[in-house]
Parts: C-alpha cells; structure tokens; sequence
C-alpha cells in the first residue's frame, strides 16, 4: 500500500470519528438560545429596573414563543439517547423556572430579591451542570461550577450586590458561553463539509 | 504473510461512510439533518442512500408531521454490522499506520 492509499483510509477513518462526534453533540446547535435567555435575562432586569410589574413575566412568556417559533422552523434533530438526555433536563429546568418563580412572587415569598437570584442561578448551574457532563463538556461544566459560585455568593451581600454578581454570570453563562457555542458549531459544520463531499 | 481484507465497496464511497456513522449515533435521523451535517445535495444524497438501502444497510420510512412531508432514515441490523466489519477491515489495513 502506498503513501497515498495509506492517507485515503486514515482520511475514512477520521471522517468515522468525526461524524459520530457529530450525531452525538446536540448543545453546540443551541448556542444562539443561550444568547436569547441572555438578552431576556437583561431586558427583564432592565425594566423591572424602571418599574415594570410584569417585566418578568412578560419578558419569559414572550422569549418562550420566541424560541418555540425558531424551532418549529427548524430542520428535526435526530432522535438520540443523548439528545433525549439534554433536552429533557432543560425542559425540566424551563418547567420548574415558570411553575416555581410566579408562586414564589404571588405568594410574596420572595420579598428579599437575593433568594430569587440564589435560585436562579442555582437551578441554571443545575442545568448546565447536568448537561455539561452528560456530554462530557469543560466549558459547559464551568458555566455550572460559575453559576453555582454565583448562587453562594449573591446569599452574603446586598441586594444591589447581588444584582451585579447575577449580571456578571449571565453575561459569562449565556452571553459568552453562547457565542463560543455558536463559533464552535459554525467550525464544526465547515469541517464536516469539507470531510463529507464524495 | 496473513491476506489483508477488502473493504466493503458499499461502505466505502465517502458519502455513504458518513451517512453510516451519522446513523450509527442515532436512533433515527431525517434526510434534512443528514443533507445538512454532510452539506451535500439533495440528488447526491438521495442516490447514496438508496444504495444503501438497496444493500439493506438503512430502512426508510416517509411520513406526514402536521402536513409537512417527513423521510426519517434507521440504521439497520446489517448496516450496523457491515461498518463495524468494515471499522475493522480498515483498521487491519493501516496496521501500524494508526497511532
């Protein structure tokens, strides 16, 4: 066997393991929705800010259809133990989020906003803690170990104080985190165009 | 000298090698994801993946979801076996090539 046919079986080789990493990871292709929980995040923070009674609810509700209106327009995703395994956590994380929050408010349990943020982000860290190692992922398993640094931390300051630290982690865990998702999946595609063409 | 092993010709074709291993990870994929995650065309993915069917490697089944036209693609028990046979075959032949 030459040197060329040597390459040529190496190169189906490497387009074996590179399609199998492909069909496994699943949260790389949801990076644009941790950007739109981010921006939410902010724009609820930033009215409520101003007075808004129903900026939260609002702000979630709205971000809600907004990311069901992309994904029915979406391609299908195919049907893996994994995928099932991510999507059903952060289903679960959306369930709890907006069957929990609105009690806690109605029913005025909530009056010191330091033990709304604490949940937050713990239940964020949660998530991403679960996700992260299901798919064997550092960077989002670091987003975790920050949002759950963040729901310790905001338990110890001011209101004012806490506020900044939930910022901070917002814009690391879902501004930062989903654009580096998105670069990751835009490189991701472009490899695997180059790979696959017969 | 041991007979070194031929490589499945089926399997082999590039397009078709990806399709496979895409289909090895999931239970079910439909031809819209494949087409994007190959970035092929429409009429060369639908040749190969008639080849593989025609080999009994994938089964296909067409359906309607909310009206919209759905062709979802398995992996069959042979196409299973015929990649890993030819996962094998091509390991074999690289040898000591592979570190």
């Amino acid at each position: 066997m030459d040197a060329m046919e040597t390459q040529e079986l190496k190169d189906r080789l490497a387009l074996i393991e590179q399609m199998m990493k492909a069909g496994r990871r699943s949260t790389e292709s949801w990076g644009w929705t941790f950007v739109l929980w981010g921006v939410a995040y902010y724009v609820a923070i930033g009215w409520s800010a101003l007075g808004g009674t129903y900026a939260w609810p609002v702000t979630m509700v709205a971000t809600c259809v907004l990311m069901g209106v992309i994904l029915s327009r979406r391609d299908h995703k195919p049907n893996t133990t994994m995928n099932r395994a991510v999507i059903g956590v952060w289903i679960a994380l959306g369930v709890t989020m907006m069957t929990l929050m609105p009690a806690l408010a109605i029913s005025g349990r909530f009056a010191d906003a330091r033990g709304s943020i604490a949940v937050v982000c713990a239940l964020l860290g949660m998530a991403n803690g679960a996700s992260g190692i299901v798919l064997k992922w550092r960077l989002q398993q670091a987003s975790a170990v920050t949002w759950w640094g963040a729901s310790m931390t905001v338990c110890f300051g001011s209101e004012m104080q806490a506020l900044v630290v939930f910022m901070v982690a917002i814009f690391f865990c879902q501004v930062v985190f989903g654009i580096a998702c998105m670069i990751a999946e835009a490189r991701e595609a472009r490899a695997m165009k180059d790979g696959a063409h017969a | 000298m041991p007979e070194l092993p031929e490589l499945n010709p089926v399997v082999h074709g590039k397009l078709r090698l990806a399709v496979l291993s895409l289909l090895a990870t999931a239970d079910e994929a439909e031809f819209t994801w494949l087409r994007a995650q190959t970035g092929s065309t429409d009429g060369n993915l639908g040749a190969q993946l008639m080849k593989l069917e025609e080999a009994g490697y994938v089964s296909v089944e067409k359906k309607f979801v909310l009206r919209k036209p759905q062709t979802l693609y398995r992996m069959t028990n042979a196409g299973r076996q015929a990649l890993a046979e030819y996962v094998q075959a091509l390991k074999q032949l690289l040898g000591g090539a592979i570190g």
